[in-house]
């Protein structure tokens, strides 16, 4: 290796890298709708926290779904931190498969503060209908 | 005076001290996620172990810092999206340190540390700009009202509290509902005018952390720089006791800085951050 490649990598190369991790955190903030608090772009307190993200799953209540189970805590969360239609499938088939259900219809809802009129409310963020017979 | 002496010495080199820090920061941190991908975990302590007890002084290698990047690396695959901002920062450190084992060249492990530190406050700011409910200040706003900043000031004015704990009693009763139904609780404000005050806070933010990327970028060395920047750690800890994220921020300071003063100002708050990490207090 040339010694001025060497010098620029030795100086360079690790920011670089993580100029291109917060790159790819902004990209996934962008087109797959990840929480800026998480994926190593720095962006806690930046907005509300994804925790307030709210699962709802009608005739099902979501604290007993995920209670004792690690893959529907996983893939709730995984859920809560980027709430997408590809996550949002992904629970739908999960909870399919794991009751009696014939359809489901799961909705994800995020939390909307307006401090002009001090209101703290819900908007449904993304929603999904899956029937049994289409897995 | 021989102690004094040493002392010192001790702390003209900061890059030995700051990795010194490091490391403590590391094994407590390491240790609290150990839980997390423990299966792959167990093998690497036990081998780091091992290597490092027979070879520490045989090898030019740093096994300890090795065993640390791998560490970290695991928790990084295993949890790509759940770590901590923090733990990203941590990695490029240990890999900072890892090169500087190896070029021995302090100029270019301090150019590798100033940069990251530019980067990660930065990214914040560019964050905060780039968020709609954080520039309109309603994201402080509604943080502010449920009691989750400023809980330290808080214990001054008790009808805050109060009011605070009023905030979240609704919300959480409104997280019980359907949200079909549209329900919308109304936020009780803990000090007067808080939608302003939060919107200025907003933006003193952005500007107060832009101000510190600056400052070490352009001057990294300078006695005003790090009091900026030490400023700014003191300032988030007292408005939410981010423990993890500002001992790092603060080893980083560290590294960069000169004056003996400032350097014993951060051993303070890093040493400060790592006890409250151990009695498990604060956010880390």
């Amino acid at each position: 290796m040339k010694n001025v490649t060497k010098i620029v990598l030795l100086k360079y190369g690790i920011p670089v890298f993580a100029i291109i991790i917060v790159a790819v955190q902004l990209f996934l903030v962008k087109t797959k709708d990840l929480s800026r608090w998480k994926g190593g772009g720095y962006g806690m307190y930046t907005e509300i926290h994804y925790a307030y993200n709210q699962i709802y799953i009608p005739g099902f209540s979501v604290d007993s779904l995920v209670k004792d189970n690690e893959q529907m805590q996983s893939t709730f969360g995984r859920l809560l931190v980027m709430p997408n239609s590809d996550n949002l499938e992904k629970v739908a088939k999960l909870v399919l498969e794991t009751t009696h259900v014939d359809s489901i219809n799961v909705q994800i809802w995020k939390p909307i503060v307006n401090s002009k009129e001090g209101t703290y409310t819900r908007v449904l963020s993304h929603e999904i209908q899956v029937k049994k017979s289409s897995l | 005076m021989k102690y004094k002496l040493d002392v010192k010495s001790r702390w003209k080199d900061q890059i030995k001290v700051g990795q010194q820090l490091l490391i403590l920061f590391l094994g407590v941190y390491v240790f609290l996620l150990l839980k997390d991908a423990l299966f792959w975990k167990i093998p690497v302590i036990i081998i780091g172990l091992i290597l490092w007890f027979n070879y520490r002084n045989k090898t030019r290698h740093p096994i300890i810092w090795f065993s640390f990047l791998i560490l970290l690396s695991i928790d990084l695959i295993h949890s790509y999206f759940w770590v901590a901002n923090h733990h990203f920062v941590l990695f490029f450190m240990v890999l900072a340190v890892i090169f500087f084992y190896y070029h021995k060249e302090k100029e270019f492990f301090v150019k590798n540390i100033q940069l990251v530190l530019v980067i990660v406050v930065l990214a914040s700011v560019v964050q905060k700009v780039l968020s709609p409910q954080f520039v309109s200040g309603d994201f402080y706003y509604s943080v502010i009202n449920l009691g989750a900043l400023f809980k330290f000031f808080m214990k001054f004015i008790p009808e805050s509290i109060e009011i605070a704990k009023s905030n979240s009693d609704n919300l959480m009763n409104l997280s019980k509902t359907n949200p079909n139904l549209g329900e919308t609780i109304v936020l009780k404000d803990i000090i007067p005018n808080l939608r302003y005050r939060s919107q200025i806070f907003a933006w003193l933010t952005i500007f107060v952390e832009f101000i510190a990327a600056m400052a070490i970028l352009i001057k990294p060395k300078n006695t005003w720089s790090h009091l900026i920047f030490i400023a700014l750690i003191i300032g988030v800890l007292f408005t939410r006791l981010e423990t993890g994220f500002m001992s790092v921020l603060a080893i980083n300071g560290l590294f960069l800085c000169t004056n003996t003063k400032l350097k014993m100002l951060y051993m303070i708050i890093i040493l400060g951050c790592i006890a409250l990490i151990i009695m498990k207090l604060g956010y880390h």
